[in-house]
């Protein structure tokens, strides 16, 4: 974030508060893939990413009085307001924390695999397969690169949810530890220290997910 | 650079504007001299290699049109909820203005109503001096033709007399009137003709008082019309 695109939410904001339709649409079209992203990553089900996606929105139409600049940037404001439907969502319903299966099990979606991100990638929306929004780099190993994403989202998908959203919002939204201390509403110390401790645990996934292929059937 | 040391911040050397950053190249050397360190750093380049492709994976990725149709159909029905609102505000300030200003403008009503019974008995001088002028006026006829005064309320005053010794002629105009009551032989001080009168009982007059208290002028008030 810039303080060009502070400036620039801001005046959005005051022009959507004032009834503007266009402005609103833009902050929305600017905003929101993040916040569907974040949602998806941290429930692993495309339909509760919309809901929640709508709900962070509606938040922010009835009441956009309640973002301060003072305390933050409007992407981290809108974090905020989705992990907090998150959680109250969790809170609700155990049953949407992440996925902690084998994604196999999902593909070709069943009942439960409704919107649920299978381990290659596909949501069920129309999202374009993993494979083609994967770098078309000079020797590029197309299908263990799928394998190994899918190894890597199944690790993020296990890991517990304060160390998970870390990880959604530094490595994958990346956001700076400031901005996401600010999303989060803790210390920038915490955050570090948190990613630092989720960094290693995935990769100690990894190593064990490594070592199980490895071992001949 | 040691392994702890390496360890606190080899998570942070692909991040600039944090302190692993900075040691970025020290943490390489020493990964190159400690096959532990080489081998977490391997662990480590691996997992932002799959990050980094989790995230161009999902770049893409956005909310179905449908939330946006929803979202903007929420924003026009609060905009149409909100210029009701705020017209339904007008209206109840305009209300409220409305009953203020009756409100005000009743009070004025009854202060003013208030304040000229109050005054009733107040303008009764000025009633007096209109009389006083009337009486004055027919003072100054009288002294021609000597016809007494009789008031709206039936009361019936003597003409005023000059006071032979009268040095204030406007006081006639804007002199205050007082009334005594003084023994009827005291009038001939005033050049009245007491002889005319057979008793010696206190009489009631009144006197036009200039702005020195000096009388001016007399006329004398009957007896029923004091009596009032």
């Amino acid at each position: 974030m810039t303080p060009t695109t502070d400036l620039a939410d801001a005046l959005l904001l005051r022009r959507m508060a004032a009834g503007d339709e266009d402005a609103f649409a833009e902050v929305y079209r600017q905003k929101h893939p993040a916040i569907y992203r974040f949602a998806l990553h941290m429930t692993g089900n495309a339909s509760v990413a919309e809901d929640v996606t709508q709900e962070v929105f509606m938040a922010l139409i009835r009441d956009p009085k309640r973002f301060d600049p003072a305390r933050g940037t409007l992407g981290g404001f809108l974090f905020g307001v989705a992990r907090n439907h998150l959680r109250k969502r969790w809170e609700q319903d155990r049953r949407l924390v992440a996925f902690d299966g084998d994604p196999d099990e999902l593909r070709g979606g069943g009942p439960a695999g409704r919107g649920v991100l299978s381990g290659n990638g596909n949501g069920s929306h129309g999202h374009p397969p993993l494979r083609s929004a994967l770098p078309a780099s000079p020797g590029w190993d197309e299908f263990a690169s799928v394998e190994a994403i899918g190894r890597v989202r199944q690790a993020v998908s296990t890991l517990p949810e304060n160390y998970r959203e870390i990880v959604v919002l530094c490595e994958l939204e990346e956001m700076s530890y400031e901005e996401a201390a600010a999303a989060l509403g803790c210390p920038v110390g915490t955050v570090r220290s948190r990613l630092h401790r989720a960094r290693a645990m995935l990769v100690e996934k990894l190593r064990e997910t490594r070592a199980v292929r490895r071992i001949p059937a | 650079m040691d392994c702890a040391q390496f360890e606190e911040i080899v998570h942070d050397i692909e991040r600039p504007g944090t302190e692993g950053f900075a040691q970025r190249e020290p943490a390489l050397a020493h990964a190159e001299s400690c096959a532990d360190c080489a081998r977490l750093l391997t662990g480590l380049e691996s997992l932002d290699t799959g990050l980094r492709a989790m995230a161009a994976a999902v770049a893409g990725w956005r909310a179905p049109g449908s939330v946006e149709s929803a979202l903007i159909a929420e924003f026009r029905r609060q905009k149409l909820a909100s210029a009701r609102w705020t017209l339904r505000r007008q209206i109840v300030a305009l209300g409220a203005a409305a009953a203020a200003v009756l409100a005000l403008g009743f009070s004025l009503h009854h202060y003013l109503a208030g304040r000229s019974s109050v005054g009733a008995p107040v303008a009764n001088p000025s009633n007096t001096s209109a009389r006083k002028t009337e009486t004055i006026n027919g003072a100054a006829g009288a002294s021609q033709d000597s016809a007494n005064v009789i008031d709206s309320d039936g009361a019936e005053y003597a003409s005023f007399v000059p006071l032979p010794y009268a040095d204030d002629p406007s006081a006639l105009d804007d002199g205050t009137v007082v009334r005594v009551e003084m023994p009827r032989s005291a009038l001939a001080s005033f050049g009245l003709p007491v002889a005319a009168m057979e008793s010696d009982g206190p009489v009631r007059a009144d006197l036009i008082v200039s702005a020195d208290g000096t009388p001016q002028a007399i006329r004398l008030v009957s007896q029923d019309a004091s009596s009032q």
